[in-house]
């Protein structure tokens, strides 16, 4: 699954631990969802969609 | 929007301290487990020449301490969040697997007579902890 937490975080000029410490968890939980290789829980995409003032589909998404 | 306000978002405890307490916790009981084993292992030879009753009650503060040892993981893998669970998971299985599988063959070592000493099955908690160790270890680079 692709997702714009990079991007997002960037253009609000957050650091890894900024957002980590907005969703609650570590930063290496969020280096990982960064980085593709965690697919975060259902609750945890919810919760980034929140604070980012977003739907999660304009988040995450599938790859073909 | 800064870090305090983002937070406003999650109330109760952080995380970090969450963890924080957590680990200072199990670290506390975790040691005082190990004393208290040390204590049933040395003490009724070398403290009070085994002493029944001494050793009973060293024997049931120790597993008290055990009891608080295991709550205090529960706690503290409970407080965790969804990656740092999943790698503590992926490295228990591949701890419990691994010692399941020597362990079996390990008790058996001896009885097929491919060895000739009496296997210490304490062995096995050794086998336990390097392998949870290294789980960890491939877990955490696994997702970095």
């Amino acid at each position: 699954m692709k997702n714009r937490f990079k991007v997002l975080r960037a253009e609000r000029d957050w650091t890894q631990a900024d957002l980590a410490d907005a969703l609650d968890v570590s930063r290496q939980t969020i280096i990982a969802i960064e980085k593709g290789k965690y697919d975060p829980s259902l609750s945890l995409a919810f919760k980034a969609a929140k604070l980012f003032s977003m739907t999660v589909e304009d988040i995450f998404q599938a790859e073909e | 929007m800064t870090t305090q306000e983002m937070n406003k978002n999650t109330p109760g405890e952080s995380m970090k301290s969450k963890t924080r307490r957590n680990t200072k916790q199990l670290a506390l009981w975790t040691g005082l487990w190990l004393v208290s084993l040390a204590l049933v292992a040395f003490g009724p030879k070398f403290l009070w020449d085994f002493h029944t009753v001494v050793t009973v009650c060293t024997v049931i503060t120790n597993l008290v301490m055990g009891y608080k040892m295991i709550m205090a993981n529960k706690q503290h893998l409970q407080d965790l969040d969804e990656l740092q669970q999943r790698i503590q998971l992926e490295a228990m299985a591949l701890s419990l697997g691994i010692s399941m599988v020597f362990g079996a063959i390990f008790g058996l070592i001896e009885g097929i007579r491919l060895v000739t000493f009496s296997p210490n099955p304490s062995a096995i908690l050794f086998v336990m902890g390097i392998t949870y160790f290294v789980g960890v270890l491939f877990s955490t680079r696994k997702y970095a």
